[in-house]
């Protein structure tokens, strides 16, 4: 992973100099958007309201009245079709970003994205690629009930050919949009609903940051914490709260689950002598269960515990909105679960 | 999902339970808030509770065995579950008999030094069953193996403090500490693997047995309380820098005052003992010589605010015998009709149906008195984390000389035990001349 680091743009936003700048994650994508399509004439928007409405979420407001409507493209509600028709255009040496108004709703592109993007540059014998980016809100916690909560990488992370980014921040979702749209590959960017309407610095600049690189939110010598995504969030509460009980957490925000960078978690569970996985999926075949797997295997001898996850419970997501929280891995079973990790439970 | 009941920690000092008596069977149904079985703590019997409604599936540890604290010990099939399928799903983690009790045969490994041999089959016993013919498989997590391999511990000699009885990362954490520690303090290496393994070991176990006779005997299995009474004493014993002052007293004025207040204060069932006047001399003392109200804390010496004074009381020999300090708290603002009452009350509880574990708690002197068995002089051994004890003989009369004249008088002599880490000598001499002016001047004890 230490190959890609040669574009001078990868740039940690944490390690950028300037005026402290907060804007909404919603428009840190856009910026990413935007300056992408500036750059580079092949790159459009595709989607439901994309473009009128100016976004079901208002990512991309404003874009249609830059960019024109042949770029900002509303399409009815057919995923299978635009999203199909998207990979095709990217086979033909276009960049298409698809925003998907819910990944809850790609299942039914399930064909075109699962079994067409990943594999066409395989398939094709190299001849076509597919540089596309597949976007949207993902996961639980606003109330929409079970079918449009769905945290798709638990599935789609099985899939060989996709790459799959799950920011966790605004700076984060900026740096991570350009390289997604800058990828040769299938890129699916899940973003969270509630974290939309969250202001934080987001640094002046252009910057990208690779895949594959972790960032170390917080450094710690008795636990080490693994998620991405909104989740990340509450592991920074829930390292708070166990520090003042004498626990002493690292915790690691992954960024991308395909690729994994597994270095920077070995190299912390080696120090820690101690993991937990924090993953908003369902725990089955997750991709917590296959970083607690990785972990099991390369810091066998360092550990000092079994690896302990947290998910969301195994059962359809709840309406009720206290249900829901309880779901969902929350402050309270982070904690819990690094209190039986590192024995103090 | 079946509710595992799990050994419960019933005091601070805890590490492990008997259990006396289940009072439910298997199929069963019990109510929460129901005492389901009578658990023996390192000192007291107390009674367990179930806390959710349904049926008994299994009971895991029997009557009479010894488990360390969080280990399952019953399944409680909820409503709508299967008591069969529960019991099968629990009973893989059926517990043997904690080790402490029955020490493993010691047949084959004869030619050992005996410390060695029970050491090394007493770790990693805890709560998993006795696999093949080498012994106990042990638990140890990846990362204590591989520190206890980089330092040269032998792992088998660590206690594990993990489920299970799994040896974890700060158990070796804690060998390699006290290792270099003994190392660096030992004169010989003798000395100093003795120290790491009785310091490693820790828990409920108790020290290092003596060599045993080859002779006839018969074995008698220690209770907790025994176990607790080795344990504490030898490390009170061994850890405390421990001496002796002893002091006479004349005590002919105290009990000409003790049997004329009993016998105005018949009618209301008083009757005071030399002992109530003692707890109370002891107690007063405490304002002019705070530090023997103290606890030596490592780095610090901690003065205590309250002043609760221990009673020795010993357990009637049909009733497993033992021994037992019941707790007069406050007794610095008690009268001495008060500490008749309270002692009466601990004594009585102790003796019936034994003290709660408030009862026995926070101590911060003791008295052992042995007067009223004739003995006249004897040194007791302090109760941790207590500074002082006081051990008290019998007022026997005596020849004594008074103004140069010999008389007959009555005198008892009372020797304090001290952590000369705490108090010096001559703090000692000063603490008995305040509590001998309290006693040859017993009216001061009433007002």
């Amino acid at each position: 992973m230490t190959a890609v680091l040669h574009n001078p743009l990868f740039r940690e936003p944490s390690t950028i100099s300037g005026a402290t700048r907060e804007i909404e994650f919603r428009d840190a994508i856009r910026e990413a958007m935007s300056e992408e399509m500036r750059r580079d004439k092949r790159v459009f928007l595709i989607g439901e309201e994309v473009a009128q409405y100016d976004g079901a979420y208002k990512v991309s407001k404003g874009m249609l009245a830059e960019f024109g409507e042949r770029r900002i493209i509303d399409t009815p509600i057919s995923e299978s079709g635009f999203a199909g028709m998207a990979i095709g255009a990217a086979a033909m040496g276009l960049r298409p970003i698809v925003e998907f108004m819910s990944w809850s709703f790609s299942l039914v592109a399930a064909d075109p994205i699962l079994n067409n993007a990943p594999k066409m540059l395989y398939m094709s014998g190299g001849q076509l690629g597919c540089p596309i980016v597949f976007r949207g809100n993902d996961g639980a916690g606003g109330q929409l009930g079970s079918t449009h909560s769905w945290a798709v990488e638990g599935l789609y992370s099985n899939v060989p050919g996709v790459k799959i980014v799950i920011p966790s921040c605004a700076a984060d979702a900026k740096g991570l949009m350009k390289t997604a749209i800058r990828d040769d590959d299938p890129v699916f960017f899940l973003e969270s609903e509630r974290l939309l309407s969250i202001k934080e610095h987001v640094p002046e600049g252009e910057y990208l940051i690779p895949f594959g690189h972790a960032a170390v939110r917080r450094t710690g010598t008795q636990c080490t914490i693994c998620s991405w995504g909104r989740p990340v969030n509450f592991c920074m509460e829930a390292a708070e709260i166990l520090a003042k009980e004498g626990i002493d957490c690292e915790v690691i925000d992954l960024r991308t689950v395909r690729p994994l960078d597994l270095p920077t978690v070995i190299a912390s569970v080696k120090k820690t002598n101690c993991a937990v996985v924090v993953d908003q999926s369902w725990s089955f075949a997750s991709p917590g269960a296959e970083l607690a797997s990785q972990i099991h295997r390369h810091c066998f001898d360092d550990l000092d515990n079994f690896v302990y996850r947290v998910h969301s419970d195994d059962v359809p997501t709840p309406y009720s909105s206290k249900l829901e929280q309880e779901y969902l891995p929350n402050v309270r079973k982070i904690c819990e679960a690094v209190r039986a990790a590192t024995y103090r439970a | 999902m079946p509710i595992e009941i799990t050994m419960p920690r019933l005091s601070d000092t805890m590490e492990a339970g008997t259990v006396i008596k289940w009072n439910v069977k298997e199929g069963d149904f019990v109510k929460s808030g129901s005492v389901v079985a009578d658990i023996e703590t390192d000192k007291a019997t107390m009674e367990m509770q179930c806390f959710d409604d349904g049926r008994m599936a299994a009971i895991l540890v029997e009557a009479g065995k010894q488990v360390k604290v969080g280990t399952p010990i019953a399944l409680v099939a909820l409503e709508g579950e299967d008591l069969a399928a529960v019991k099968a799903g629990g009973s893989a983690t059926k517990v043997p008999t904690a080790p402490v009790v029955v020490p493993p045969a010691a047949t084959s490994s004869a030619a050992r030094p005996a410390t060695v041999t029970q050491t090394e089959t007493r770790h990693g016993m805890e709560g998993f069953p006795t696999e093949g013919e080498d012994g106990p498989r042990m638990r140890v997590s990846p990362v204590a193996r591989r520190m206890a391999e980089d330092h040269g511990i032998d792992i088998r000699l660590v206690r594990g403090s993990g489920p299970g009885g799994r040896v974890i990362k700060r158990d070796v954490e804690q060998a390699i500490e006290n290792k270099s520690a003994s190392q660096a303090s030992a004169k010989s290496s003798t000395i100093a693997s003795s120290q790491a393994l009785s310091v490693s070991t820790g828990g409920v176990q108790t020290p290092s047995a003596p060599l045993a006779l080859a002779l006839p005997g018969r074995d008698v299995a220690l209770t907790g309380m025994r176990q607790t009474i080795a344990r504490r004493l030898v490390e009170s014993k061994t850890t405390i820098p421990h001496y002796q002052v002893t002091m006479k007293f004349d005590m002919d004025r105290l009990i000409d005052l003790r049997a004329n207040y009993n016998e105005k204060l018949k009618s209301s069932g008083v009757k005071l003992s030399v002992n109530d006047f003692l707890v109370r001399a002891c107690a007063l003392a405490m304002a002019e010589h705070p530090y023997f109200n103290a606890s030596f804390a490592g780095d610090h010496v901690r003065i205590h605010e309250v002043v609760n004074i221990g009673v020795a009381i010993s357990l009637p020999e049909e009733k497993g015998g033992g021994l037992v300090v019941g707790v007069i708290k406050d007794a610095d603002h008690k009268s001495l009709r008060q500490i008749s009452a309270d002692t009466k009350t601990l004594a009585e509880k102790a003796r019936t149906k034994g003290l709660s574990v408030q009862d026995m708690s926070d101590a911060t002197f003791t008295i052992s008195n042995l007067g009223m068995f004739g003995v006249e002089h004897f040194t007791a051994i302090i109760n941790p984390p207590n500074s002082a004890i006081l051990a008290c003989g019998a007022a026997v009369q005596q020849p004594v000389v008074r103004d140069g004249q010999l008389v007959v008088g009555t005198q008892m002599q009372a020797t304090l035990s001290l952590d000369h880490r705490v108090i010096d000598g001559a703090m000692a001499a000063q603490y008995l001349a305040s509590l001998k002016e309290f006693i040859e001047e017993p009216e001061t004890l009433v007002v």
